[in-house]
């Protein structure tokens, strides 16, 4: 009797263990087809997606804001189109209401993000170097578009996994063909304190876009219908 | 004359007008200015802009707009829904994290004046509507009552979607207060309020924000009034106060019901002083010293030289059942130390008890002071006279110390062991009888080698001696008489130190040697005596001489076979009488005077004296 208790107790405690290891820090939905390993569900990676989203979107708002007092004078401040300078939205079929968004598929919206996620990467790069050369940029600010780029090459790592597991597919292999840096900048600014405030004020856009993006696409994963209808 | 010119009148007419038209006020109008612009739901916005001065004309507005990247100008599309002086932009118009560039044209008859442009983004200028129906309830648990409030988001804002996300706030304050207590919901759409004060009216608002935008209106307040509330402890603390103050009420008329045995109970009333001659009266008058005269007992202390004190006769009663105490107590003159009174504590009476009241540490045989034991007895000196000087008669030494034991008859007898000479511990601490010997039988304790006397520790010692239960000390050699005699009177007051008392109740002494040299100053001591144990006899009778003079000898020996404790002295007068019965020593205040001492081997009872 008792023999046979103490080998239930230690196979229930070798189960729990093997258990625990295994699926220790995940969840292990039944989604996966092959079962082969347990991984995060679809609706942590959006969450942890949008999450990653706002808090850009966030730290680009407070960038800008300390580089227009910094390096603005107080008449720019309303021509911030001066010039005519764009972001993305020209060069790409982003959705610019939410009718538009609406109408997207849920794959077009991932890759609308994607898009613009590969886009900012170089651009942040360049950036943060220019602000470098700077005689008085506080190091606030020198920070944050560090911390900014790191972050979106996480989001774009998330929304790849997304796009995988969401769509089960390749990513578009977009940002390795073309490059559309010099597009963007109008070369008429000369100026490198405009240009880059320019800069920061199409990637806070942009961030937004992508903040705004993400969360639709999770109401179309928890709740379909309604999310159609206003 | 007439109207005879033709245009000219109306050209004046229309110049005169002309100029004096601007006094007036007609004029092109002043320039608008676009106020704000906003969107409730970042699908549509709208724009208000504020007129300029008019020019006193009518004036029509229109808006236009561009959008960031292209040169098309588009006007308003809806100049209606949003009210006066504004501009609605529907969702078809609308495009977001795109750059509007807005400006209002005011034209009159007299011109148009164009306002600033104005960029707007719809993303960044969403304020939401403020909440809907907002409901205030009373809940109640545990710890009292509380508001829960509930609203609804406004209806303008897709928040299902995820489209936009609203964050809460509210406030609340009391009806009369002058501010607002703020709390923070985040995105849920209730919230508990507790810590409120009951039996007030309260008012509560809310209102939301976008996560990235402008706060909305305040919702318009919703009065509440909180019930009346006595919270369970409150009760409780009340009820505990007033049976506290009640209790607290009883006791203190109690306490002024019972005042005098209260304050009897808690301060004792100071015992008045009762001191005999003690007169409160010249107290209070003042006069202290009268009253401290009143307070001096004529002849105390007692201020007669210690002289006085040296017992002079002994009481000595027969009856067993009663206690003759004799008590000296020897004041040396300087110190006052004691150590036989130290830790007596039954003066004048001797413990029968007490094993210490004969001397227990003697010094050696060589004679040096001997000390007395706790109670200072007398050390009675049992030895052959051999190898000592002989006692010399018996007296002070220097005059003044005299030590005797105490006799003290009691029904106990102890047993003096008789100790060969050659011991110097004395053994025993009671005396014990001593047989009362008549002169004529003063002898036999006399010889020489059975010379005993008392010896006495040097002065400056006080002697407190005291003796109990004396039993029968017996001379040894009781007829010896001649020989005893003539020593006697030969002999000079001799200290004896009480060695051992044998089996047959024998008081073994010893003779001491003073150190002081007494032989010399005893020898010429005319006055003082001190009685002698001269013998000590078989029937344990303690002889004892007493020498007062060369003129006067007394010897006086008691043999008391009853067992009566005394040493007795006869006076010389005195024939051979058994001192069995009430021997008295007295003391002859005419003869002997100052220079008679009281000898014997009695202790001064001063309470004999005085009396």
């Amino acid at each position: 009797m008792k023999n046979t208790k103490v080998l239930q107790g230690c196979l229930g405690l070798l189960f729990c263990s093997i258990h625990g290891l295994l699926g220790s820090a995940l969840d292990c939905p039944d989604r996966d087809a092959g079962g082969t390993r347990c991984s995060i569900s679809v609706e942590k990676l959006l969450d942890r997606a949008i999450q990653h989203a706002e808090l850009i979107y966030r730290v680009s708002e407070e960038a800008r804001t300390l580089f227009e007092q910094m390096f603005i004078p107080f008449s720019f401040h309303a021509q911030q189109s001066h010039g005519g300078h764009l972001c993305t939205s020209n060069i790409f079929p982003i959705p610019t209401s939410k009718s538009e968004v609406q109408q997207i598929s849920d794959k077009w919206l991932l890759h609308s993000v994607l898009i613009l996620i590969q886009f900012w990467i170089d651009p942040l790069v360049e950036l943060q170097a220019s602000l470098d050369r700077y005689d008085n940029a506080p190091s606030d600010l020198l920070n944050k578009t560090k911390w900014m780029s790191t972050k979106l090459m996480n989001l774009e790592q998330g929304v790849l996994v997304l796009i995988r597991k969401m769509l089960e597919e390749g990513s578009l292999e977009l940002h390795n063909n073309e490059s559309v840096t010099p597009y963007l900048l109008p070369t008429d600014m000369v100026e490198h304190v405009l240009r880059d405030y320019a800069m920061l004020s199409c990637f806070k856009k942009d961030a937004h876009k992508m903040e705004t993006f993400l969360k639709f696409l999770k109401c179309r994963q928890t709740n379909r219908p309604s999310c159609s209808i206003l | 004359m007439g109207i005879s010119s033709g245009p000219k009148p109306f050209l004046t007419v229309g110049v005169l007008f002309i100029l004096l038209s601007p006094a007036t006020g007609f004029s092109a109008p002043g320039r608008p200015r676009v106020i704000n612009c906003r969107s409730p739901e970042k699908e549509t916005f709208t724009c208000w802009w504020e007129p300029g001065d008019d020019g006193g004309l009518p004036t029509t507005y229109a808006l236009y707009y561009r959008l960031e990247g292209s040169e098309t100008i588009y006007e308003c599309p809806d100049y209606k829904t949003a009210g006066e002086n504004s501009c609605f932009f529907s969702k078809n118009d609308t495009s977001l994290w795109v750059d509007y560039n807005i400006s209002v044209v005011a034209s009159n008859d007299m011109g148009k004046s164009v306002s600033e442009p104005v960029e707007v983004d719809v993303v960044y200028i969403v304020q939401p509507n403020t909440p809907e129906s907002v409901m205030v309830s009373v809940l109640e648990d545990n710890h009292g009552p509380y508001l829960r409030v509930d609203w609804e988001k406004p209806q303008s804002a897709d928040t299902r979607s995820g489209w936009i996300t609203l964050v809460y706030q509210l406030r609340v304050k009391q009806a009369k207060d002058e501010t607002w207590e703020e709390y923070d919901a985040g995105m849920q759409k209730y919230y508990n309020v507790f810590s409120l004060h009951s039996g007030k009216e309260y008012m509560v608002q809310v209102r939301c924000k976008p996560d990235h935008g402008f706060w909305s209106e305040w919702t318009t307040p919703v009065y509440i009034q909180m019930p009346d509330y006595m919270p369970k402890e409150r009760s409780m603390w009340i009820m505990v106060a007033v049976i506290s103050a009640f209790l607290i009420l009883l006791f203190g008329w109690t306490m002024n019901v019972k005042q005098n045995s209260v304050k009897h109970c808690l301060l004792p009333p100071v015992p008045g002083p009762k001191i005999q001659g003690f007169d409160q009266q010249l107290l209070k008058n003042g006069k202290s010293e009268e009253m401290f005269n009143a307070l001096v007992i004529p002849g105390f202390p007692p201020t007669s030289t210690y002289e006085d004190l040296l017992v002079e006769y002994l009481e000595v009663y027969d009856d067993e059942k009663r206690e003759l105490v004799l008590n000296e107590k020897n004041l040396i003159e300087g110190s006052m130390k004691s150590k036989s009174t130290s830790s007596d504590n039954d003066s004048g009476r001797g413990s029968c008890d007490s094993r210490t009241l004969l001397m227990e540490k003697c010094v050696d045989e060589s004679g040096t002071e001997q000390e007395l034991s706790q109670y200072g007895e007398a050390s009675w000196a049992s030895s052959d006279s051999e190898g000592r000087d002989n006692p010399a008669s018996p007296g002070l030494e220097d005059g003044k110390v005299q030590m005797w034991p105490s006799v003290l008859s009691s029904p106990q007898s102890h047993n003096f062991q008789q100790q060969h000479p050659g011991g110097l511990r004395a053994s025993h601490h009671s005396v014990p009888e001593i047989s009362c010997v008549s002169p004529q039988v003063q002898t036999c304790c006399g010889q020489q080698d059975q010379l005993e006397g008392f010896q006495f520790s040097k002065p400056g010692l006080y002697r407190y001696a005291q003796m109990y239960s004396m039993d029968t000390i017996e001379c040894k050699h009781v007829a010896q008489e001649p020989q005893s005699q003539s020593q006697s009177q030969s002999l000079s007051a001799e200290y004896v130190e009480v060695q051992t008392v044998n089996q047959e109740n024998v008081l073994l002494v010893t003779p001491l040697s003073n150190p002081e040299g007494p032989n010399p100053e005893l020898s010429d001591f005319s006055g003082e005596d001190y009685s002698k144990v001269r013998d000590v006899t078989s029937d344990n009778v303690l002889l004892l001489q007493r020498d007062l003079s060369v003129s006067q000898f007394v010897g006086d020996y008691c043999q008391d076979q009853i067992g009566q404790v005394d040493p007795c002295f006869l006076q010389q007068q005195q024939q051979e009488q058994t001192c069995k019965l009430n021997a008295h020593l007295h003391h002859p205040a005419s003869t002997l005077q100052e220079d008679m001492r009281l000898a014997g081997n009695g202790y001064v009872d001063t309470t004999m004296m005085m009396s």
